[in-house]
């Protein structure tokens, strides 16, 4: 086993992992919202990106653009709906009503694509970029810069701006905040856009390197859940290391034991932690 | 159609009102009786094609599937997203042993439930601290975690899952059930149906139903009366698991097959959207949900992904407008008419007073 080529790999779908599961940390740590949608939002935001790149002559960076924005219109859709459940904070609810987008997602996605497996070929996939016995290829590279950079924006936003604080303060107590002139409505509204354009965004860089399914969004979710779980509910810098983490587990357990049941033992690990530490890794 | 009232015996020196509320008793029991009678004829009087079977059957499997679910839902407020786990140990419980040993029909329904057991057991103990949507996460990453291993287990069929599931052999003593056909499946389904309503109304009075709304209601209050909460809810979430695993039995003898599909995403969405649409603490909530949706699916159905769409609308409609479930929209629209009748029925009663007391002036 070539160790550091492993190593590559880890940190490649790890920063993957963190990618995608930023939109869900920022939304459950910020505002304390759920989305079980995200899965799905995943599959559409990959799917729209095929469709332009192979239906029209647009190239990747516009068509993902475009993507990202049309996941950002339904994001407002969804958060309009569920305006009241959201201002209640009906966690329940919420759950099951953003589990039901996601099959109404699945099923238009369904009519529009069908059920057969694509790839999104960029020209970033087909660059190789070669150190020794190690290599990895340009739209990696790109995924792992893009992952650090979001992350460290979010942070910096979160805890160092003004609109940061807003948030903070709306998650806390979304009535309260009404009180002191805070517009709670569209900060959830805001929120949940960031969500959907950040979902856009992982699904965008981190599809074309596996074929895509309509049915996929079920299995991509997983990885998001536990490490929303283990990063400690909402925790940013802990869901980028638990991601990176979790991409190092997956690179080196597929490589001694077997490729197949790697989300099954990444869960075991899920399993363990709740029982030996029920609130995960939140140290506030 | 089955209704649980709640008759309080009235003891009496006069006798007559503890002899009405027995006369109510029986009154319901009868109406009770007749009820399912009709529903058990039903199918024939529909023509009793293969079809009809087919959509009775399955109708009254998958409303005890989410019967499973709605106790989790109902008693404990949590939301079960790993419910699908126990209906495929049904299903497999079913299909191994009968197709490896050739055993009959009570000892793979043993295997479904001792193994539902377990497993509830072992994913009550791992989530026993969890709530609210961590719960939910938990179970959702086991089910699709006890999925992959499906898919990618040989020794359970893998993708594939296992064909020729022998037809359903129950051994009655002097006589023996033999069925393939869901015309001959039926009768089975519907006194699954009935046991599985049964053990539920029965849970909803037993102690441990009380202690589970009550930790739900108000856990701290819960507790400083001396209830274990995590215990209550752990409790709740192994007894809800057989339920479902029993309907996932009979549906591995319907199909004759099983296969990584009883993971699928229909049947969870299945399971919520059945009982949202009509109202949680409803016995009837699953039975009514998955006979409005079946026969949408069935008799209206615009091709798979269209249904999907419908489902999922149907889910998030609810959800957003009638929270509280069609049964409950339609009793808060006919209370004004209750509430106006008795009024007038309550001045009458005045009046007659009144008219009495005129009269005895």
């Amino acid at each position: 086993m070539n160790v550091a080529q492993q190593a590559i790999n880890g940190l490649v779908i790890g920063s993957g992992y963190a990618c995608v599961a930023l939109g869900w940390t920022i939304l459950l740590g910020a505002a304390r919202l759920v989305n079980f949608a995200h899965g799905q939002m995943y599959m559409l935001a990959a799917f729209i990106c095929w469709f332009i790149l192979t239906r029209s002559g647009i190239g990747y960076p516009l068509a993902a653009a475009i993507s990202i924005v049309a996941m950002a219109l339904l994001g407002v859709g969804m958060q309009l709906m569920m305006g009241r459940l959201v201002m209640t904070q009906n966690l329940t609810s919420l759950m099951i009503v953003t589990l039901g987008f996601g099959y109404i997602l699945q099923g238009v996605a369904g009519l529009l694509f069908g059920g057969a497996p694509h790839t999104i070929t960029t020209e970033l996939v087909q660059q190789k970029i070669q150190f020794g016995d190690v290599w990895f290829t340009s739209q990696e590279l790109l995924i792992f810069v893009v992952t650090l950079i979001l992350y460290g924006v979010v942070w910096l936003v979160l805890q160092r701006t003004r609109q940061g604080a807003i948030i903070r303060s709306v998650a806390e107590d979304p009535k309260l905040a009404q009180l002191f002139g805070i517009d709670s409505r569209s900060v959830y509204i805001a929120i949940f856009v960031l969500e959907a354009v950040l979902v856009a965004l992982a699904a965008v860089l981190v599809a074309p390197r596996t074929p895509i399914l309509t049915s996929m969004g079920f299995e991509e979710v997983i990885i998001t859940f536990v490490i929303v779980v283990l990063g400690g509910i909402g925790n940013v810098g802990g869901a980028l290391i638990v991601g990176m983490l979790l991409g190092l587990f997956t690179s080196f357990f597929g490589a001694l034991v077997t490729p197949a049941y790697t989300t099954a033992a990444i869960f075991a690990v899920l399993l363990a932690f709740l029982i030996a530490k029920p609130e995960g890794l939140r140290t506030r | 159609m089955i209704h649980y009232t709640n008759s309080v015996e009235v003891s009496s020196g006069d006798g007559s009102i503890g002899r009405s509320a027995r006369y109510r008793k029986s009154a319901s029991l009868l109406l009770m009786v007749i009820g399912c009678i009709i529903v058990y004829l039903l199918p024939a009087w529909l023509g009793g094609s293969t079809v009809v079977y087919g959509l009775f059957v399955t109708i009254a499997i998958l409303s005890v599937m989410a019967l499973g679910v709605d106790v989790v839902l109902s008693y404990l407020g949590e939301v079960s997203l790993g419910h699908t786990i126990f209906w495929a140990i049904g299903g497999y419980a079913a299909a191994i042993p009968s197709t490896t040993w050739d055993v009959n029909g009570w000892t793979t329904a043993a295997a479904a439930i001792a193994l539902s057991v377990l497993a509830a057991t072992m994913l009550g103990l791992a989530t026993l601290r969890t709530r609210e949507f961590v719960f939910s996460l938990a179970t959702y990453a086991a089910a699709v975690v006890v999925a992959e291993i499906t898919f990618n287990t040989d020794a359970l069929g893998g993708s594939d899952g296992i064909v020729g599931i022998p037809p359903l052999h129950l051994p009655f003593g002097i006589a023996d059930f033999t069925g393939r056909s869901s015309a001959d499946l039926w009768p089975i389904a519907f006194a699954l149906l009935l046991l599985s309503l049964g053990f539920v109304a029965r849970f909803r009075r037993s102690r441990l139903g009380m202690q589970a709304l009550m930790v739900q209601m108000n856990a701290p209050l819960a507790t400083s009366s001396g209830l274990d909460a995590h215990r209550v809810r752990f409790l709740v979430f192994v007894v809800s698991a057989p339920i479902t695993a029993l309907a996932g039995w009979l549906y591995a003898y319907q199909r004759a097959y099983v296969g990584p599909d009883m993971f699928d995403m229909y049947f969870l969405t299945m399971m919520l959207t059945s009982i949202i649409l009509v109202g949680t603490r409803i016995l009837l909530a699953s039975t009514i949900g998955v006979t409005l949706l079946l026969i949408q699916q069935n008799y209206l159905s615009i091709g798979g992904d269209g249904n999907k769409v419908v489902l999922g609308t149907v889910l998030v409609l609810m959800l957003v407008l009638w929270p509280k479930g069609l049964v409950r929209l339609i009793v808060d629209a006919i209370k004004p008419a209750v509430r106006r009748r008795q009024t007038v029925e309550l001045n009458d009663g005045e009046v007659s007073l009144r008219k009495e007391s005129a009269r005895s002036r």
